[in-house]
């Protein structure tokens, strides 16, 4: 047969329960709260880029898009690069200039004929694809598609604000 | 009631502060915090403590006082500082000081580890004073880090955008953590206000919290000082450290410490010998960035273009180490090896006592402590120079 509690140690625990409810009670919505932009949904839409009819074969041409951010609070959209190539064999890329090593800002560089990271030295070609320094894959492209503008014939570019893949 | 405001004003003023002082206990806590014992010998290499102490304090009162003037706002931030460099001659003194206290405390911070580390006062019972102290240097860094992404210029934009995107390295929960710190995929105003956030709130939290921790076990164990204070002056050491022990002054002799360690050989006061020292070193460096602060101020360049094509973004140099270890490891495990061999060296640095657990302090009698560290140092500041001249050569 167990000893009956004394008043004291029932006072202790529950004390320490009461405790341990005030914890409990503030950390649920805190910690969910704290993870809460990892399950919210994200808001893609579609943006204009421009006419890319006067883009050269084999020189990326950079044009700026004001970029929702999609996620969380609303917030103004950021302006972000959206390098244009097309190629002799008639692809399109519709690359972002953000380096996957450390998202740097790379440019085309006409010296080296080759996409460069300031940061780090990173190098992609004119297809993406890396050809030197840290960077762990190639250069990321915006979702993208075509429309023909019907009032003028000329070909439109659109790309979503997200990835073909994530970086 | 009358006679109080008929008295001469001294006596008057030594009755308000009687009446005070008898509800208070004021005279005694100053004269607690003045009075302790400290090691005679090598007080100016124990003003760096207290010198990290006043630059923390120096930060937090600049700090707030850019709080009166800057909005975190991805569009509206940079004009604010803006507006300090080019309209407010003492706001951008303020914040030319916050700078430069930021510059001058990373560099006190270390000098006040290497000491400690140096003279081995990280050794038992004062294990926790040490990791403390190491958890405050990095808190240093991330307040450092962080306060760097605010400006909203150029410099502050891109700082945002690599730092947090350095967590997506951690293999499986990198990108949620990315996220976590960025408050989306891409970096934008969520980003920049939980940084905010993490500078002014969560970061000097547990910064003053622990500071609190690392100065009572301070006080609780005595300041160590260094070997020099303890080697035994006279042909029979056992006579003189039982003389010591029975002679020993608050807070010594130190609990769980060794006998041969647990007071110095001689004592002075801390209240004014040692403070005159503290006082000095403090004020030499307040000096530096009063003085910086005005002529050399905070730079501040165009407001952050997240589609720039020109602009190269290039780490603080505090960041400068890390920034070299990125360069040298290419693809994706590589970076993560890098990230991962800085994260093992910080763990070792916390639990360094746990490691070094033997009872010698002389430095010369050290050598698998003391070269191993300082090989660390040496390439610290080598990283740090080869990266500083790849960026000159951009």
């Amino acid at each position: 047969m167990s000893t009956p509690m004394s008043r004291r140690r029932f006072l202790v625990r529950l004390t320490n329960a009461g405790a341990a409810v005030i914890t409990l009670m503030l950390s649920i919505p805190a910690i969910g709260f704290l993870v809460s932009p990892l399950f919210q949904k994200r808001t893609v839409s579609w943006v204009r880029v421009g006419d890319i009819d006067n883009v050269p074969i084999g020189l990326p041409t950079p044009f700026v898009v004001a970029m929702p951010i999609g996620q969380g609070p609303p917030g103004p959209p950021v302006n972000r690069i959206v390098y244009v190539v097309k190629t002799a064999d008639s692809r399109l890329f519709a690359f972002s200039n953000t380096c996957t090593h450390m998202q740097c800002n790379v440019h085309w560089d006409p010296g080296l004929s080759q996409f460069l990271c300031p940061c780090h030295g990173g190098l992609y070609d004119l297809t993406g694809n890396n050809t030197g320094g840290p960077p762990p894959s190639p250069l990321p492209q915006w979702i993208h598609r075509t429309l023909v503008d019907p009032g003028t014939g000329h070909t439109i570019l659109e790309v979503q604000n997200t990835f073909d893949e994530s970086i | 009631m009358v006679r109080f405001f008929t008295r001469p004003f001294a006596k008057r003023s030594r009755s308000a502060y009687r009446w005070f002082d008898e509800r208070t206990g004021s005279t005694e806590l100053v004269h607690k915090g003045l009075y302790e014992a400290v090691p005679e010998k090598g007080g100016w290499a124990y003003t760096l403590g207290s010198a990290t102490l006043v630059l923390i304090l120096l930060q937090l009162f600049t700090g707030i006082f850019l709080l009166l003037v800057y909005t975190p706002s991805f569009t509206e931030g940079w004009g604010t500082l803006n507006f300090l460099q080019t309209n407010d001659r003492f706001g951008a003194w303020v914040r030319g000081m916050h700078l430069w206290g930021a510059y001058v405390l990373i560099l006190v911070i270390g000098l006040h580890m290497l000491r400690t580390f140096f003279s081995a006062a990280y050794k038992r019972p004062r294990e926790l004073n040490w990791v403390t102290g190491a958890l405050l240097f990095f808190l240093v860094i991330g307040l450092a880090i962080t306060g760097a992404m605010l400006p909203m210029d150029q410099a502050a934009y891109w700082t945002l955008v690599v730092v947090t995107n350095i967590p997506h390295y951690v293999p499986g929960i990198g990108d949620g953590l990315r996220q976590l710190w960025r408050g989306s995929d891409f970096v934008g105003q969520q980003s920049l206000t939980r940084t905010f956030a993490i500078h002014i709130w969560v970061l000097p939290f547990l910064l003053f919290t622990l500071i609190g921790v690392h100065l009572y076990l301070l006080r609780r164990h005595g300041e160590f000082g260094s070997w020099v204070n303890y080697t035994p002056a006279t042909a029979d050491p056992e006579k003189e450290l039982a003389e010591r022990l029975r002679r020993a002054e608050p807070p010594y002799p130190t609990r769980r410490s060794e006998r041969r360690w647990a007071v110095p050989r001689r004592t002075v006061e801390f209240f004014p010998t040692q403070l005159f020292k503290d006082t000095a070193v403090s004020l030499l460096f307040v000096t530096v960035i009063f003085v910086f602060g005005y002529i050399v101020g905070a730079p501040l360049s165009a407001q952050g273009n997240p589609a720039t094509l020109t602009y190269v973004p290039t780490p603080e140099w505090f960041f400068l180490p890390l920034d070299q270890v990125l360069l040298l490891a290419p693809g994706t495990d590589l970076i993560f090896a890098g990230i991962a061999l800085i994260g093992v060296a910080s763990v070792l640095m916390i639990v360094l006592p746990f490691l070094d657990r033997s009872r010698e302090r002389q430095p010369l009698r050290r050598p698998e402590v003391l070269l191993p560290g300082f090989f660390l140092i040496a390439l610290l500041i080598l990283l740090t120079v080869i990266g500083a001249n790849r960026l000159w050569n951009l």
